[in-house]
């Protein structure tokens, strides 16, 4: 991803000329997005006289978010603003790598390891978690899911690993 | 006349039906006990929640939908009121009177009231969208593509106006959202956009996923960095004496009213303004009031009139919703969605040819906020003791309950990635103060005003003054251009920092 939050948070970093750094950053990343994107349209047929080509209208967007993004730079730049704002690491992390080991696990595994796995992963998010307690919460979740989706909603999903069931 | 009482009938016929009843009473009460779990917003919970309404029939679907949505809402009002957290941005000035109510032991009257004031304003805002409903098909079957896109480009505007915060910032939220609709599939050609090969991405990115990721794991995310023990000053008081005495109902009810007809006049703008309905509506009683140094110590008033505005402006933004078929909000927005995925495309057409689904859907609000008042009032105990579940155990529950949902979309386990990037990106925004609302808003409307745009262009051959020259389009494009000219005029900009001063 391109515009996932990145580079060191602390507002010492950014120079004195840069009045309000949170405008300042956030229109360059949007910048960044925006020429991203034309890069990423490039390849695309444009206007074909009158009509639209595939292309038109995802460059139109892109090069109308590029002068926006140059707009909110110069915010930045020009008026007194906040500072950037403090990232922390750990929430963040636990929380996507949750997110990714239940979508890789999710079809192998089914929802139940992979549930519960993410249930505990996430819960690393904090150093408040007490892990008696989110053991007994974690299953009590992953059986109510177990239970919702598949009957009660009716979307069917692997509920259990796949060499198991076979 | 006659074909109002003719459409409501035939909406109540629909929403009566006992698998409808159920289906909104578990919308309302599934929204609620969502909605009060402090750190999950109104629209994070309808998104959260879209999955278990997919295998229903659409009627179903839509009904329990908007059950879960002012379910949520009126969860959103127990936080503000009880442990001062709003649970969404149209409830900020709630907390204000609200919790110091709660403080002085009237949780149980300021509570009840919230529940009155929104229920006039749902009977007066179901009867407005009955009356306006026809009529504004009618006219908007009159529009052709230009006159689409430029009413879709004032939508655009009046929500960054109506909304809080930098209008250019939220400009630019929109434009990335329109840019994001980009991914997937050309309509026409059929060329494959921005996909980068990966067959998920052929489709475009659902926005079911883009909204759990920036609304639901971003906001997870963020509370976490404040710790996971939010500062939760949970009123401690036992909730004694739920009825609000004589006295309060003669102050709140022509509190209600105003609030509930300045809410209804502020949602059917398309862009949609609960928001600033409830902070119009506050400032306003304050303003009127005889004795405003009350407000801010626990003037009912103070909690009637924002959320009977915020419950009619909710509502009443079905109105462009169901005639235009142009989502006013992020929520409407979502319900786009949910038609989507049930092969509704909304707009005129569907009020014409699937009455049963829009007035069905009509009867069914109405008869929600009569379940969330029946019901809600009994439970407020229960809804206490979920407040004091804490966030280290709640927050990996929703992690997985919306990794599941959102696999079960499309049964694609890349979706669930996804969620979780713009989770990372959403967390970016809020760090860099850039509002995710008019993104999504952004987002659903991009395929429609391209293809809007391309068809008004293809019929001019070319010729891009046909958004000036049809009068229609002419006026909507220059009331557009006024109201942006209007937001950025110094003194403007600060009559409406003073409506938001509030919160």
């Amino acid at each position: 991803m391109s515009d996932t939050p990145g580079g060191p948070p602390r507002q010492s970093v950014a120079p004195k000329w840069v009045r309000g750094p949170q405008d300042f950053v956030g229109g360059i990343v949007l910048m960044g997005v925006a020429l991203f994107a034309l890069w990423a349209s490039s390849d695309l047929q444009g206007m074909h006289g009158f009509t639209f080509g595939p292309g038109t209208a995802p460059r139109m967007f892109a090069v109308l978010l590029l002068g926006l993004g140059a707009a909110v730079m110069i915010t930045g730049l020009v008026s007194e603003g906040p500072k950037l704002a403090h990232y922390s690491w750990r929430g963040p992390l636990f929380v996507s790598l949750a997110i990714i080991f239940f979508a890789v696990a999710i079809r192998p595994l089914g929802l139940v390891v992979s549930g519960f796995a993410a249930f505990l992963i996430s819960a690393l998010g904090t150093p408040e978690t007490r892990w008696v307690e989110t053991i007994i919460v974690g299953i009590c979740l992953t059986v109510g899911c177990a239970l919702l989706f598949p009957y009660v909603l009716g979307l069917p999903m692997p509920l259990f690993p796949q060499f198991l069931v076979r | 006349m006659a074909d109002l009482f003719h459409n409501l009938i035939l909406g109540f016929g629909v929403a009566v039906s006992p698998v409808n009843l159920m289906l909104c009473l578990i919308g309302a009460l599934v929204g609620t006990l969502v909605g009060v779990l402090p750190g999950i917003g109104t629209i994070a919970t309808v998104a959260m929640l879209l999955p278990i309404t997919f295998g229903l029939p659409p009627v179903g679907a839509l009904i329990m939908l908007a059950g879960i949505y002012y379910g949520a809402q009126y969860g959103g009002s127990t936080t503000s009121i009880l442990v001062n957290i709003p649970g969404e941005a149209t409830s900020v000035v709630t907390t204000l009177d609200g919790f110091q109510m709660a403080k002085q032991g009237r949780a149980g009257p300021a509570l009840a009231i919230a529940a009155i004031g929104s229920f006039i304003a749902g009977c007066a805002a179901t009867v407005l969208i009955a009356l306006l409903g026809a009529p504004l098909t009618k006219f908007a079957l009159a529009f052709g593509p230009a006159e689409y896109f430029s009413l879709m480009v004032l939508g655009l505007i009046f929500a960054v106006v109506l909304a809080k915060g930098s209008v250019l910032k939220a400009i630019a939220m929109i434009v990335f959202g329109l840019l994001l609709s980009m991914v997937g599939s050309d309509i026409e050609t059929g060329a494959s956009r921005m996909a980068f090969n990966i067959p998920e991405l052929a489709d475009g990115l659902g926005f079911a996923t883009v909204a759990m990721g920036v609304f639901g794991f971003a906001e997870i995310i963020r509370n976490l960095d404040t710790g996971a023990e939010m500062d939760r000053e949970l009123v401690q008081q036992k909730i004694t004496g739920l009825m609000p005495t004589k006295k309060d109902m003669m102050e709140s009810l022509p509190a209600i009213f105003r609030g509930t007809v300045l809410g209804s006049i502020l949602g059917i703008l398309p862009g949609g303004g609960a928001v600033i309905a409830s902070f119009a509506a506050y400032t306003f009683e304050k303003k009127i009031s005889r004795e405003p140094q009350k407000f801010g110590r626990g003037a009912i008033s103070g909690v009637a009139a924002p959320e009977s505005a915020n419950n009619a402006a909710a509502q009443t933004s079905f109105i462009p919703l169901l005639t235009l078929g142009i989502p006013p909000n992020a929520v409407m927005a979502l319900m786009v969605g949910a038609m989507t995925i049930h092969g509704i495309v909304p707009g005129p057409q569907v009020m014409q040819k699937q009455p049963d689904l829009v007035w069905g859907m009509i009867a069914s609000m109405w008869i929600g906020n009569l379940m969330l008042i029946i019901i809600n009032l009994p439970l407020v105990g229960i809804w206490v003791r979920l407040l004091r579940v804490p966030y280290r155990l709640m927050f990996p529950s929703i992690v997985v309950f919306c990794a599941i949902g959102i696999y079960s979309v499309n049964n694609a386990p890349v979706d669930v990635i996804l969620a979780g990037a713009f989770g990372l990106v959403g967390y970016w925004l809020i760090k860099h103060d850039f509002e995710p609302a008019p993104l999504l808003l952004g987002m659903v409307l991009g395929p429609l005003m391209e293809e809007n745009l391309r068809r008004a262009l293809l019929i001019s051959r070319g010729d891009w003054s046909v958004f000036i020259t049809r009068p229609l389009s002419a006026v909507l494009i220059a009331a557009a251009a006024g109201l942006l000219v209007l937001a950025v005029l110094p003194t403007l900009r600060r009559k409406r920092d003073e409506v938001f001063v509030e919160g």
